[in-house]
């Protein structure tokens, strides 16, 4: 049985349950490496460039970190998800950047998604994945639908529910069921927090951010409970046809969440995130003019939690104080 | 009503000679004037901080230039991977913030490049008739031209002029006559004369030269200002540069040979494919190619300039060091932080770097 490894970084929050049915019903074991934690994050700080956003390099650790443990690692190339539309860069050169910077790593399937050069190419380059595994055509057939499926299913059940992905990814792959995301009582407030996946989720990345926030009376929006269409809908009133994939969660949400009139907005972002920087400004002029309190706050590896947990609470209180829930 | 472009390189010389020769009076088209630390600083005061140097030096430039009159902008547009997509919304809702009535023109970069720049004029001039169009826009093509072909020999004078700082000299004066041009002839001719005046400065031929190349990202090699005249300072230091990235090949193919199929990139795309084997955006697989093409061309170096915190030229970063070619890079990242005395450091030891290493090469015992 092959294992095949897969990092829980970047896009996993975003495809893992697809990516676990197609590998599954080849017939290959999968092995997730473990949250992020110090070592992780250090391993994959000393590979990469400065430069290189945080993301990024805890990728880069994850993949280390599975070195031992699978005979194949799945990085793929996401381009493009619709004409016209690409990601960034860093996510492109993925698997480029992964062979270059560790070496010693086994055999990475690297299938291009790009979606931009048609439908065509996109069923060659799963089938050429497929090929690894198995040599009946059907069977990869089989696996792509089993995959769309339960693709389809974890992004319902994001939306429809209202839980994070974290937990979705839970109850589809481990089948567990208790919620921990509405337990607060009676929410005094509800902010909406925006910002890529691979962020708001990774925890030892926002020093578990989410549930600080729930701690301090919030109820929480992310981009993951907002509706396709209604996303898209959004993000084409700020920006015009955007450019960006998976920008336009982020700005669709903010520009959602505001018309909604949440509370407050926050934007998580990395230092370094192209897009975010150029896109957050758009849902940041837009909070300005609705007078609804924006916070932007920007991680890098040297965050430390204090200075972030004193921002939070400072944020919190101006928006009691402006709701005068307490004077 | 005036039109404002913000600056890069010589790019304000083709576009005057476009527009005087469309009868456009020294209202209608605002020269940007050239970059300064002020134009830095209005760029980043006003620009979002993670945004890139390009994007700040433009909207630094733009806003001097509304301040002239300009209210209507010329600016890039794409649905490229990287951030110059969202260049002109960006600058457009910042000047309007900053109360300046301006209107912004695209052209698009990454589809239909040369019919939109013709569907620009043919728009700002009224509906002139095409064949007026056409004329003009190879005058000013014509000008481009000749300043880079210039350029280019002024890169190799540089390094071996016994006066140090003659060939630039030549070169400013240069671009000054080329600019008052007013004939296709006149460029051709003015352009010549320059170029054998150049060839005519008394040179050290003794000199054993250093070569390096220059790559990365497109604006910051070719303006200047963002990267702190690297060429004339590594010309002083007597390194001969060269850079593939210029203008007048923009042009050359962007406009009208990729239409037929030719692909200026091809080689340097092939010579990348073992690293990098589809585009990652910007100009981070030329950058990965061009280091493999400096190498198997017997350069001795290879400067990677790119803007801070620019996605295409990372990814770059990342995978050079891993290149089999065994050719050292320096990578020079601009942005406002960027302090001439600290790049010349690094510049010097660079080239001791590499003039060590070529001795050690020839036999010597360093």
């Amino acid at each position: 049985m092959i294992r095949v490894g897969i990092p829980q970084a970047l896009l996993y929050y975003q495809y893992f349950p697809m990516w676990k049915a197609f590998f599954g019903t080849l017939g290959a074991e999968v092995v997730v490496s473990a949250p992020t934690n110090k070592t992780i994050l250090n391993l994959g700080v000393s590979r990469a460039v400065a430069d290189t956003c945080l993301p990024v390099k805890i990728f880069l650790g994850h993949v280390i970190s599975l070195i031992q443990k699978c005979d194949c690692i799945f990085v793929p190339a996401v381009t493009s998800l619709g004409k016209k539309t690409y990601n960034c860069s860093k996510i492109i050169g993925l698997p480029n950047m992964t062979r270059a910077l560790i070496p010693e790593c086994p055999i990475i399937f690297d299938p291009e998604i790009n979606l931009e050069k048609g439908r065509y190419y996109l069923y060659q380059n799963i089938y050429k994945l497929g090929r690894n595994f198995t040599s009946n055509p059907f069977k990869i057939k089989e696996a792509v639908e089993d995959a769309w499926k339960s693709n389809l299913a974890y992004q319902n059940k994001m939306s429809d529910k209202g839980i994070t992905p974290l937990e979705a990814i839970d109850r589809a792959c481990q089948g567990k069921q208790q919620s921990t995301f509405d337990s607060n009582p009676a929410p005094l407030l509800t902010v909406a927090v925006i910002g890529h996946p691979y962020v708001i989720y990774d925890d030892y990345l926002n020093h578990r951010m989410i549930s600080r926030l729930q701690a301090m009376g919030a109820k929480i929006l992310l981009p993951e409970m907002v509706p396709r269409s209604a996303l898209d809908a959004a993000a084409r009133r700020l920006v015009g046809e955007p450019h960006w994939s998976f920008e336009i969660d982020i700005i669709g949400a903010g520009e959602y969440y505001l018309e909604n009139k949440v509370d407050g907005l926050i934007n998580l972002s990395v230092f370094g995130c192209g897009p975010d920087s150029m896109m957050v400004s758009f849902v940041e002029h837009r909070a300005k003019e609705l007078k609804i309190p924006f916070l932007h706050l920007s991680l890098d590896e040297h965050t430390s939690e204090g200075g972030l947990v004193t921002r939070l609470e400072a944020f919190l209180d101006m928006i009691k104080r402006r709701q005068r829930i307490w004077v | 009503m005036g039109v404002g472009i913000p600056h890069f390189g010589n790019v304000y010389i083709p576009v005057k000679a476009m527009a005087q020769r469309l009868g456009a009076t020294d209202t209608d088209l605002i020269i940007p004037p050239s970059m300064t630390q002020k134009t830095l600083d209005l760029g980043v005061k006003y620009s979002p901080t993670e945004a890139c140097l390009p994007y700040k030096l433009t909207l630094g430039s733009l806003i001097e230039t509304c301040e002239l009159g300009a209210d209507i902008l010329i600016q890039a547009r794409g649905t490229g991977i990287c951030r110059l997509g969202y260049y002109a919304k960006g600058q457009e809702q910042m000047l309007l913030d900053l109360g300046y009535n301006a209107r912004f023109l695209t052209i698009d970069v990454s589809h239909h490049k040369f019919k939109s720049i013709l569907q620009l004029i043919k728009d700002m001039t009224n509906n002139a008739p095409w064949p007026k169009i056409i004329a003009a826009f190879f005058f000013g093509i014509s000008k481009l031209v000749a300043l880079d072909k210039i350029e280019r020999v002024v890169q190799k004078v540089r390094p071996v002029e016994w006066e140090k700082g003659m060939a630039s000299r030549i070169y400013r004066e240069a671009i000054k006559a080329i600019d008052e041009a007013a004939e296709c002839k006149t460029v051709k001719r003015v352009s010549k004369e320059y170029i054998d005046k150049l060839n005519k400065v008394p040179k050290n031929d003794k000199a054993e030269l250093i070569k390096v190349g220059i790559v990365g990202e497109i604006y910051v090699v070719i303006e200047p200002f963002a990267n702190m005249d690297i060429e004339v300072e590594l010309g002083k230091l007597g390194v001969e540069v060269e850079r593939t990235m210029t203008l007048s090949r923009w042009v050359e193919y962007s406009l009208f040979l990729n239409y037929l199929g030719i692909n200026e990139w091809r080689k340097v795309h092939k010579l990348a494919r073992p690293y990098v084997d589809h585009d990652v955006g910007g100009d981070g697989w030329e950058s990965v190619g061009e280091k493999v093409l400096y190498s198997r061309k017997g350069y001795d170096g290879v400067i990677h300039l790119a803007p801070f915190t620019c996605m295409p030229e990372i990814v770059a970063q990342n995978i050079m060091p891993s290149t089999r070619e065994d050719i050292p890079v320096l990578a020079v990242i601009c942005d406002e932080q960027l302090g001439k005395q600290g790049m010349l450091t690094r510049l010097e030891a660079f080239v001791d770097l590499l003039s060590f290493r070529r001795r050690r090469r020839n036999g010597a015992r360093v």
